[in-house]
């Protein structure tokens, strides 16, 4: 049966059965919502193979992805893990930086463009990982990397 | 012709009622919002994030970057209930 959102709910259910033992277990990611959205791009970066793969596993399962795809899924889970868990180890300051500027405006990306360039610069440095914004004009300079961002609320150069 | 003192009281006692509601207000909604900023405009992806934040750090603001998750997360996942129509 199809998925469906529900609709006026006015209970959950939380089930703290784990998951049978037959399943291998892989650790959850712990990041919240504002680290997530700042090394979004990072993990984009290095794990683009396995998210393809599991996509791909995903959209060739005739539905059953959940159950199919618990291998790809896995090893999704882990590569995000990894460049969480190198992005504290190597460029903390700059990370807690970012996704503190984040979560005080919204999670808007572009009211923290300082904060992002000194964390982009950071993580390349150390890291090797280059935030590029997928399907964006090749003519263009792309928007992380304009200092005058038009929909942000302070109106000059950020940086 | 000056007006007399007492005809600007009532004004005072306006301006400083309406400031306390004010004040009053802006204080619970930053205290609510763990003294940040509070989210506006949020969509359905954000209200799920935030309701997984709370699940990891126990208020809906907080935020953690660990690379692990808290121990009984993986099986706190809520499922929605509805009523049965038919």
């Amino acid at each position: 049966m199809a998925r469906r959102e529900p609709q006026f709910n006015q209970q959950v259910l939380v089930d703290t059965t784990p998951m049978p033992a037959d399943i291998p277990s892989v650790q959850e990611i712990g990041a919240t919502s504002a680290p997530l959205t700042s090394a979004a791009y990072f993990i984009g970066d290095r794990c683009k193979a396995f998210n393809d793969d599991f996509m791909k596993c995903k959209s060739e399962s005739n539905g059953k992805g959940e159950i199919d795809c618990l291998k790809e899924g896995r090893k999704v889970t882990r590569c995000a893990a990894s460049v969480i868990k190198d992005i504290n180890t190597h460029c903390l300051k700059q990370f807690t930086a970012h996704w503190e500027c984040l979560e005080n405006n919204n999670h808007r990306l572009w009211e923290c463009r300082k904060p992002e360039m000194d964390l982009n610069k950071c993580v390349f440095d150390k890291l090797g990982l280059k935030k590029t914004i997928p399907g964006a004009p090749e003519n263009q300079t792309p928007v992380h990397l304009r200092p005058t961002q038009i929909y942000a609320s302070f109106p000059g150069p950020q940086y | 012709m000056g007006v007399p003192f007492e005809a600007l009281i009532p004004y005072g006692i306006i301006i400083t009622m309406f400031g306390v509601t004010g004040a009053g207000l802006t204080a619970v909604k930053y205290w609510s919002n763990d003294w940040k900023k509070p989210r506006w405009n949020r969509d359905l992806w954000d209200r799920v994030m935030m309701e997984r934040d709370m699940r990891i750090t126990g208020t809906p603001r907080g935020q953690s970057s660990n690379a692990e998750a808290p121990k009984g997360f993986e099986v706190s996942n809520p499922w929605k209930l509805e009523k049965r129509i038919f």
